[in-house]
C-alpha cells in the first residue's frame, strides 16, 4: 500500500497539467462549446507526448492512464482522452484511430464524441467491436451539457472487427472506470470554481464562505470527491475488476449529483452564466452521470459481482 | 502509487481470519449483534484478548520497547478491519490499543507505562473514556469536572456522561480541570483513574440504542493519586489531541457496516429477492459508501506510515465513516419492511446499534466546520 504518486507518476501528472494549461481550460472549453467543436489540437498535443498510450507503455497500466484523463478533465479538455487512453488499449490491447467513441449495441440514445469519432468501440452482445466510423455513420446531437454528442446509426452490428467472446465485459468495466475518473476530474473543477467564489463572493459585509451553512456543504462535497477519486485510483490499479469499477462509477455518479446541486446553490445567479466558469464542468457531470445506464447500472453490475456467486 | 497488500500483509489477514473461523462460537453472529459495549460480547473480549495477545497481535503495531513488534500501521489497520468485519471480538479493548496505550507511551511516566502497558498488551484490561459532561460535549474544552491536588492526591468531584464501558471498565481515561481559574483548553489535565477507587458511582442511562451503552459517571471526593496523572498538569489538552488523532480512525467502522450489508444480501438471497433491482441497487449504494470510506480512511494510515503529522483527512476519513454506517443502517431497517420493527431482530440490532455513529466521538458538524478550514481553506465565521 503506498498512496503517493511515485517520481514516474507525478513526472505524467505534472506533465499533463503542464500541456493542459496551455491547450485545454475554460476559455478554449467555451470556444469549443459555441462550436459543438472537437478539440483536435489538445488530443494532438497529448498525443504527441505520448499521454495517449501511456497504459501501453513498459512498467505503466491503467493507473497511469487514470491520471491522464483526471488531469485532462480536471483542465476542463473537450477530448475523449478517457476512451483513448484507458479503455481502448485495456480492452482492444492496441490504440485505436482517434477519436474513439463508446457505446452500447441495442441504445440509440446519443454518444459522446460520437459525431467527431474515428473509432466506435461497441459493447455488442458478448463482444466488443471496433468499428471504423464512416461519414453518415454518426449524425450530431445539439447539447448543453458540455461535450459533443452523436447518436449513432442502429445498422452499425456486425460491422468491424470483433475482440472475441467476454470483451464486452472487459469493455464495459473499463469505461466504467474511465467514467469515475473522468467524473472525479470534473467534480474537482467544479468545487475548486464553487470555492473561488465563495472566497470572494461578498455578502452581508463578509465572505459567504465563511458562513457555516456553506462550509458544510463544500465540506460534504469535498468528502463525497475525494471518495471517488481514490476509489478510481484503486479500481485502476486493479485493472478495473468489475465489481471496484462499478462501484467506483457508482459512487462518482451519485457524488456528481450532489457537487452539480451544491456548486450551483452556492454560486448563485452568476454560476448559471457562461460569463461563469462553473456551468463548464457542473453540465458535464450531468453528461456523464447518464452515460453507460447512469448509477442504476453501476450499482447492478456491483452489486451482481459482489453478491450474485455467493452463498 | 500502488495499492496492493505486501506479501507478509497478506499472510497475516489469512492466518487471522483462519485464528477468527476457529476461535469464533457457533453463536457469535448473535453476540456481537448488539455491539463492543454489551454484557456477552465483553464477556467474550475477556476470554478472547489473551489468545489474540499470546499470538502477539493485539499490540504489533507498539514499539518492541512497549511490547509490540514495530508493525507497520498497515498491520494495525488489517487487524482492526478483520475484527470490525466480525463485530469486533475484542470488545471495548480496541480503544485500549488504538489510542490509550500509545498515549501512555507517549505521555506516560515510566511507572505509568510498567503499570498499565503490559497489561493492555496482555489483553486484560478494559478502559473508558471520561471525556463529555452535561455541559461539554462537542464543545470538550468547556469541561468542569474539578480536581483539586490535596497532599498528593486529586480531590475529583463532578460527573462524565455517555461513557461507553463504564459499567466494564477497570480504568478510566479521565479528563479533569486541575486549575480552577482557567478557562477553555487551559488548567486541563488527564488522569488514569481505578475504576474501583471510593467515590466513583457508574449509573445506566436507559436508551433507545440499547442497554448498558450509555452511562454516566458520578465522582464524589475521589481521591486520586498524583502519580497517576498523565503528561504535565494543566497541559492535557495536547495529550487529548494527540490522544483523538489516533482516536478518530481507529475503528474500522466501515468493516462493520460492510459486514452487515453481506449478511443483508444473503437475507435477500434467502426470501428470493437478491435479483429485484431495487435491492441490488440500494445494496451497491450503500457498499460503495463503504468502500469510499475504506479508501479514506487507509489514506490517512497511509500518512501515519510515512511519519506525517495527521491533517483534515482524518476528518474527511472519520465522516465517510459516519455516512457509511448510516446508510447501511438505514438500508437494513427499511429492507425488509416492518419486520426489522420487532425487537432484537437483526434490523433493530443494526439500526439502533449505528443510531449514536454521528455524534459519538465528535459530532459531523465538528468534522466538517474542521475539514472546511483543513482541507477547503475557507475562512473562520
Amino acid at each position: 500500500m503506498d498512496f503517493e504518486l511515485d517520481d514516474d507518476q507525478r513526472a505524467v501528472r505534472e506533465a499533463v497539467e503542464r500541456l493542459a494549461e496551455r491547450h485545454a481550460g475554460v476559455e478554449r472549453a467555451r470556444e469549443l462549446a459555441a462550436k459543438q467543436a472537437y478539440d483536435s489540437a489538445l488530443e494532438e498535443a497529448l498525443d504527441e507526448a505520448g499521454f495517449l498510450d501511456v497504459a501501453l507503455a513498459d512498467g505503466a497500466g491503467p493507473l497511469e492512464a487514470a491520471l491522464v484523463v483526471e488531469a485532462v478533465a480536471r483542465a476542463a479538455g473537450g477530448v475523449a482522452v478517457a476512451a483513448a487512453a484507458l479503455v481502448a488499449p485495456a480492452v482492444a490491447g492496441r490504440s485505436l484511430p482517434r477519436p474513439v467513441a463508446l457505446a452500447r449495441g441495442g441504445d440509440p440514445s446519443p454518444v459522446r464524441f460520437g459525431a467527431h469519432a474515428r473509432t466506435l468501440l461497441l459493447a455488442d452482445g458478448d463482444e466488443a467491436r471496433v468499428i471504423p466510423l464512416e461519414a453518415g455513420d454518426v449524425a450530431p446531437v445539439a447539447s448543453s451539457y458540455g461535450y459533443p454528442l452523436g447518436r449513432v446509426s442502429a445498422d452499425l452490428g456486425g460491422r468491424g472487427e470483433s475482440l472475441g467472446p467476454g470483451s464486452a465485459e472487459r469493455l464495459l468495466r473499463f469505461w466504467r472506470l474511465a467514467l469515475a475518473v473522468e467524473t472525479a476530474g470534473v467534480m474537482a473543477a467544479a468545487l475548486e470554481a464553487t470555492l473561488e467564489h465563495v472566497k470572494q463572493r461578498r455578502q452581508f459585509g463578509r465572505a459567504i464562505g465563511s458562513f457555516q451553512a456553506v462550509q458544510h456543504r463544500l465540506a460534504e462535497c469535498a468528502i463525497e470527491v475525494e471518495g471517488s477519486r481514490w476509489l478510481a485510483y484503486e479500481a485502476a490499479a486493479h485493472g478495473a475488476p468489475a465489481e471496484a469499477a462499478a462501484l467506483a462509477a457508482a459512487h462518482a455518479t451519485r457524488a456528481a449529483e450532489t457537487v452539480f446541486a451544491e456548486t450551483h446553490q452556492l454560486s448563485g445567479a452568476i454560476g448559471y452564466t457562461h460569463a461563469h466558469p462553473l456551468h463548464v464542468s457542473s453540465m458535464r457531470l450531468q453528461a456523464l452521470r447518464l452515460e453507460e445506464g447512469g448509477a442504476s447500472a453501476h450499482r447492478r453490475a456491483a452489486a451482481r459481482a459482489r453478491w450474485a456467486g455467493r452463498g | 502509487m500502488e495499492f496492493d497488500w505486501s506479501e507478509d500483509d497478506a499472510r497475516f489477514r489469512r492466518e487471522l481470519r483462519e485464528f477468527l473461523d476457529a476461535g469464533l462460537p457457533e453463536d457469535w453472529d448473535a453476540i456481537a449483534e448488539h455491539g463492543p459495549g454489551s454484557d456477552a460480547q465483553v464477556a467474550f473480549a475477556r476470554r478472547f484478548c489473551p489468545r489474540l495477545a499470546e499470538r502477539g497481535w493485539l499490540t504489533q503495531s507498539w514499539p518492541r520497547e512497549f511490547g509490540g513488534a514495530d508493525a507497520s500501521p498497515w498491520r494495525h489497520a488489517i487487524l482492526g478491519e478483520e475484527m470490525w468485519a466480525r463485530g469486533e471480538p475484542r470488545g471495548p479493548q480496541y480503544m485500549n490499543v488504538n489510542w490509550i496505550g500509545p498515549a501512555i507511551m507517549r505521555f506516560g511516566s515510566e511507572a505509568q507505562q510498567r503499570e498499565h502497558l503490559p497489561r493492555i498488551a496482555a489483553g486484560e484490561v478494559f478502559w473508558c473514556q471520561g471525556f463529555s459532561e452535561p455541559e461539554a460535549g462537542s464543545d470538550l474544552a468547556a469541561l468542569r469536572t474539578a480536581a483539586r491536588l490535596e497532599d498528593g492526591h486529586y480531590v475529583v468531584n463532578g460527573g462524565k456522561i455517555w461513557t461507553s464501558y463504564a459499567n466494564h471498565a477497570d480504568h478510566c481515561f479521565l479528563l479533569v480541570r486541575t486549575d480552577p481559574a482557567s478557562k477553555r483548553r487551559r488548567g486541563i489535565s488527564v488522569l488514569l483513574v481505578p475504576m474501583d477507587l471510593p467515590g466513583i458511582e457508574v449509573r445506566e442511562i436507559p436508551s433507545v440504542v440499547g442497554d448498558r451503552y450509555f452511562h454516566e459517571v458520578f465522582f464524589n471526593d475521589v481521591r486520586v493519586p498524583e502519580a497517576c496523572r498523565l503528561g504535565p498538569a494543566d497541559e492535557g489538552w495536547s495529550v487529548v489531541t494527540y490522544a483523538l488523532q489516533y482516536e478518530r480512525v481507529g475503528a474500522a467502522r466501515y468493516a462493520r457496516a460492510a459486514r452487515t450489508l453481506d449478511q443483508l444480501a444473503e437475507r435477500a438471497r434467502e426470501r428470493g429477492r437478491l435479483g429485484e433491482p431495487e435491492v441490488e441497487e440500494r445494496l451497491a449504494g450503500a457498499r460503495a459508501a463503504c468502500e469510499a470510506a475504506r479508501v479514506l480512511t487507509y489514506r490517512v494510515i497511509d500518512r501515519r506510515a510515512r511519519g506525517l503529522p495527521p491533517s483534515a483527512d482524518s476528518n474527511v476519513a472519520r465522516v465517510a465513516g459516519t455516512r457509511a454506517e448510516q446508510h447501511v443502517a438505514r438500508l437494513a431497517l427499511e429492507l425488509f419492511g416492518t419486520e426489522g420493527l420487532e425487537h432484537g431482530s437483526f434490523a433493530d440490532a443494526q439500526f439502533r446499534a449505528a443510531m449514536p455513529a454521528g455524534v459519538a466521538v465528535g459530532a459531523t458538524e465538528v468534522q466538517l466546520d474542521l475539514i472546511a478550514r483543513g482541507v477547503l481553506e475557507l475562512p473562520r465565521e
